[in-house]
């Protein structure tokens, strides 16, 4: 008996190694378009691991997106359907995924990934595999500016968002600012170095500035350290988890002057404490404009339990309708959508009203925010 | 200065609570136990599930969420780590990552990956001291606290079972002969550790106002370096440890910056384990054997593998692979090969002399950016950067780590994890910015940058570092290695200066690490530090404890698995991380001493 069992645990382990070794023995396919008839984009993004909830709020509107698309013709008949993968936005598994995807002669276009630090390492795949790489949430400028031709992006960049950021506060009569950053290589530090060069130049005072990491949970020693000299404001360049925490911090250390930071994100609008919060959106919720309500409309219809629609799910949403958009104007193969994205203009979009394309930047042309101000757990335009 | 000590009281306090469960499960089981990070992210979630879900008033939920982390953590240890243990601590402690894995994944599918708001219940900024601000939810917290150490030592001491926990604690040999029934007092202290875990999660949510079921891994890092601090084992130190890293952790970020909290944690951790290599309240026995070493070998069921298995995996991995596999397999393939590079070169470290170094993150990272600056500014060749990365990684991780070998046991596991995080701070220090661009590999002018090249590369890598691998096992310094993992004291006797090899040892492993690190970096042709995480440092030792700890092939298997299995499990996503740890625990069970064994 128990040599049996023995022999049953060897045999299971060399199945087990085996079947890793042929991880992915689907055969690659070779022949040009989807069998179907069917147009498949990819989604590259977490839907498990530390960045899962933006994954899963990317697929809330991908999915409504693609419902929509479809029940109004699709792509000249043709319908849409996506591809996901999971790559925990970890870099080890985004190339595997890229190569996935390169090899999938069905996929005409990638979305994703979600972190820069997990689109750059995956971009060279896409590039000698001539499959666009959508970054649609990718804000580091060297996405697109180190990239190729075939890396696309219709997120604000970092820099455009923190130059206005650092204008619209010298406006306010501000002089002087506590500041912290996400000390990330991707995101926080070219976010801030952007913020910093700006307010140089107009004269907006840095009084302390702290590099914070979005994975601590006590900031109270930084804050209580960048508003030691009473600063008129506080500015915090990150994420909206973070931002919750460092808003409840700072209003339990007693300081309570304007925060300028935080994000359109469930954790940060629910936060009491960041009541009056100031930011320079692309999308807010209650916007009038008749495309944001019928998108936001459709969206709480679809998903009942969703208390907000955020930024991250508007800029899913309309990354659809681009890569849709792209797929009409040049044809639904790999080369149709890329020579479709160099001519893109006005797309209708929830996020900038439309959305044009700059075909040497591969940006939207000119990006518009607006001041908004988080009033009863939503974002409003400032009057 | 007074609102910075009051900043790290509160703190410390957390870190308190988790260490004592730490320890205590420590103490009783002598198991790692990193299922005790995912109760603080589950404290947290169902805390935030009862009150602002449910609405139910947070003293009901509170003593709810304590008793849902103890039935938990009673189920956890009945099915799976008290079966495991008893093989061997290492099998036990793979198998709790596994579970840790698959608890954040259940909580997560359960109340989604959300960061969740929790609601204030209690008034947090009403009092004052100085210019600090604190509130009526910091004095309940630090008050629970002590009530609960105050109940936790009263029940040590003079409780029935609480002696029978310390009489464990101290000797389990001992303890099961004068009739104490070591299971139940090992499910009791579980029980215990769990819904202590759970409590610092109610407290983390409280004070931070966020949860998300993930949310434990770093608190429950540094609650970890607290019980290590205080002395593995000893409960009084785990509180003290706790306190006295969050008040240091709180004035190192007011001089240094919250970019230096890892670089202080693992400092001061260090700098108290040389000064006191059992910790601060620890006890260093005279004769203390590293967890891996001595007659745990013999526990190991060792495969008996056909010596046509050799050529045959070699043919298949080097020519039919790379011959009909597609691009995915040789991308994913690539992957595998670089991990199966860097942990066949940990074998020295882990099987031979050892020890069980956790921070092999370290030296990746040295070599990946060192072989990007060499190729990218200084205009060096792939193939000079490549052995070059390997040699400062071996020499930078070396000298670092030069001052840890004195200390024993698992505290040189969490001194090297603390040196691995470390290195990957200074380098986020030293280039904030990710490196762009990184050369591919030429040869002759002509750029090998497809999947097959690259999978060629690496597989090439790979056979020369299983031949080295195999001369040093082979060789007398080899031997000499092996005989301090052995056994430590005999090979002292004989003259064999211990400290001197097991650095020797951590150099060799180091230089494949950074070897690993420039096939890494070549490949993606970008890298900054969110890659070398403490994660890959886990990867490494898992693959190795998985294939077979000893054995420099075992390294290729464990990769094939680990990596191999992640990329199979794409056929279901959700359920993805969950069936890898079942997975895990289920290869820890049937192959507790590793998938290959060498003959005892």
């Amino acid at each position: 008996m128990k040599k049996i069992l023995r022999r049953a645990a060897v045999t299971s382990v060399a199945t087990l190694a085996i079947l890793g070794l042929a991880a992915c023995s689907t055969a690659e396919n070779s022949s040009a378009g989807s069998a179907d008839g069917t147009v498949y984009f990819g989604v590259s993004a977490a839907q498990t691991g530390q960045y899962a909830q933006y994954g899963q709020q990317f697929k809330e509107a991908f999915d409504l997106a693609v419902d929509e698309v479809n029940a109004n013709g699709g792509i000249n008949g043709q319908k849409v359907a996506l591809k996901y993968e999971d790559s925990q936005s970890d870099p080890k598994q985004s190339v595997a995924v890229a190569q996935k995807f390169v090899g999938d002669s069905d996929i005409s276009l990638v979305f994703g990934d979600y972190s820069s630090a997990a689109s750059i390492p995956a971009s060279p795949i896409y590039t000698q595999g001539k499959l666009l790489q959508y970054g649609f949430n990718n804000s580091n400028p060297d996405f697109t500016a180190k990239g190729s031709d075939y890396q696309w992006s219709t997120s604000i960049t970092t820099t455009a968002s923190y130059v206005w950021t650092a204008d619209y506060i010298k406006k306010q009569g501000v002089n002087t600012v506590g500041l912290t950053y996400l000390n990330t290589a991707d995101w926080g530090i070219p976010a801030y170095n952007a913020f910093k060069d700006e307010a140089d130049k107009i004269g907006l005072k840095i009084v302390d500035a702290e590099g914070v990491l979005d994975t601590s949970d006590d900031y109270r020693p930084s804050l209580s350290k960048a508003v030691a000299d009473s600063p008129d404001a506080f500015v915090h360049i990150g994420y909206g988890p973070d931002a919750a925490k460092i808003v409840t911090q700072l209003r339990a250390i007693g300081y309570d002057k304007t925060f300028y930071g935080g994000q359109d994100e469930q954790s940060f609008d629910g936060t009491p404490d960041a009541a009056g919060s100031v930011i320079g959106a692309q999308f807010i919720e209650t916007n009038p404009d008749p495309a944001v309500a019928k998108f936001v409309a459709a969206f709480k219809a679809k998903y009942p339990n969703e208390t907000a629609v955020t930024s991250f799910e508007a800029g899913a949403y309309d990354a659809l309708y681009v890569a849709v958009a792209a797929a009409k104007a040049g044809g639904a193969t790999r080369d149709g959508i890329l020579k479709g994205f160099q001519e893109l203009k006005d797309v209708p979009s929830v996020v900038y009203g439309t959305i044009s394309l700059d075909p040497t930047t591969r940006r939207v042309q000119s990006p518009q925010l607006t001041p908004t101000i988080l009033t009863d757990g939503k974002w409003v335009a400032e009057s | 200065m007074i609102d910075t000590l009051i900043a790290g009281l509160l703190r410390g306090n957390v870190y308190a609570l988790g260490a004592v469960g730490i320890s205590l499960v420590f103490g009783v089981m002598n198991v790692v136990n990193f299922a005790q990070f995912s109760f603080f992210g589950l404290g947290a979630i169902l805390a935030w599930f009862f009150v602002a879900e449910l609405g139910l008033p947070f003293w009901i939920a509170l003593p709810l969420v304590l008793v849902i982390c103890a039935g938990l953590g009673l189920v956890i240890n009945i099915s799976v780590v008290r079966p495991l243990a008893k093989y061997l601590p290492l099998a036990a402690m793979l198998s709790t990552y596994a579970v840790s894995q698959i608890l954040d994944n259940v909580s997560q599918i359960a109340f989604t990956a959300q960061f969740q708001v929790f609601p204030k219940v209690l008034p947090t900024s009403n009092l004052q001291i100085g210019n600090m601000r604190f509130g009526t939810s910091d004095v309940v917290m630090l008050g629970t606290t002590a009530v609960i150490m105050v109940g936790i030592s009263l029940f040590l001491k003079y409780g029935k079972l609480g002696r029978a926990i310390r009489a464990t604690s101290q000797d389990q040999e001992a303890a099961l002969q004068m009739g104490i029934p070591v299971g139940l007092v090992q499910n009791v202290s579980f029980v215990i550790a769990s819904a202590l875990g759970g409590l610092a999660g109610v407290f983390i949510a409280l004070y931070v106002g966020v949860a998300n079921p993930g949310s434990g891994l770093n608190i429950g890092l540094t609650a970890f370096v607290a019980a290590t601090l205080g002395g593995l084992g000893s409960l009084v130190g785990a509180v003290v440890g706790g306190f006295v890293l969050g008040i240091l952790e709180a004035f190192g970020i007011h001089f240094f910056g919250d970019t230096a909290r890892q670089i202080i944690v693992f400092v001061v951790l260090i700098v108290v384990l040389i000064v006191r290599p059992g910790g601060l309240f620890g006890k260093v026995p005279l004769l203390s054997a590293e967890p891996l070493t001595g007659t745990f070998l013999g526990k190991g069921r060792p495969l008996r593998i056909p010596r046509w298995v050799w050529p045959a995996a070699f043919v298949v991995l080097g020519v039919l692979v790379p011959v009909f596999a597609n691009n995915y397999i040789l991308t994913t393939g690539t992957q595998v090969l670089i991990y199966a590079i860097i942990a066949a070169g940990f074998t020295v470290t882990a099987g031979q002399a050892g020890v069980l170094a956790l921070g092999q993150a370290g030296p990746i990272a040295i070599g990946a950016y060192m072989s990007a600056v060499l190729t990218l500014y200084l205009h060096f060749p792939f193939w000079v950067a490549l052995p070059l990365a390997g040699l400062v990684s071996a020499i930078v991780a070396s000298i670092l780590a030069s001052p840890i070998w004195g200390v024993k046991g698992h505290y040189i596991s969490i001194a090297t994890l603390g040196l691995g995080i470390a290195i990957v701070a200074v380098i986020q220090l030293v280039f904030p910015q990710g490196i762009y661009n990184i050369p591919v590999p030429e040869f002759f002018g002509t750029p090998l940058s497809t999947p097959l090249a690259y999978y060629l590369i690496d597989f090439v890598v790979l056979v020369i570092t299983l031949v080295i691998m195999w001369r040093i096992r082979g060789s007398h310094l080899g031997k000499v290695i092996s005989s301090v993992g052995a056994d430590e004291v005999a090979a002292l006797a004989s003259g064999v200066r211990g400290r001197n090899y097991k650095a020797l040892a951590f150099a060799i492993s180091a230089f494949f690490a950074g070897i690993g690190g420039s096939l890494l970096a070549h490949q993606y042709t970008y890298i900054d530090p969110t890659i070398f995480t403490m994660m890959m440092s886990l990867l490494v030792v898992t693959i190795v404890i998985l294939g077979g700890i000893n054995l420099p092939y075992g390294a290729v298997v464990g990769s094939i698995i680990l990596i191999g299995a992640m990329e199979l499990l794409r056929f279901t996503p959700e359920l993805r991380i969950i069936v890898y740890g079942l997975v895990l625990i289920l290869v820890v069970r049937f192959r507790p001493g590793g998938i290959l064994v060498r003959k005892s």
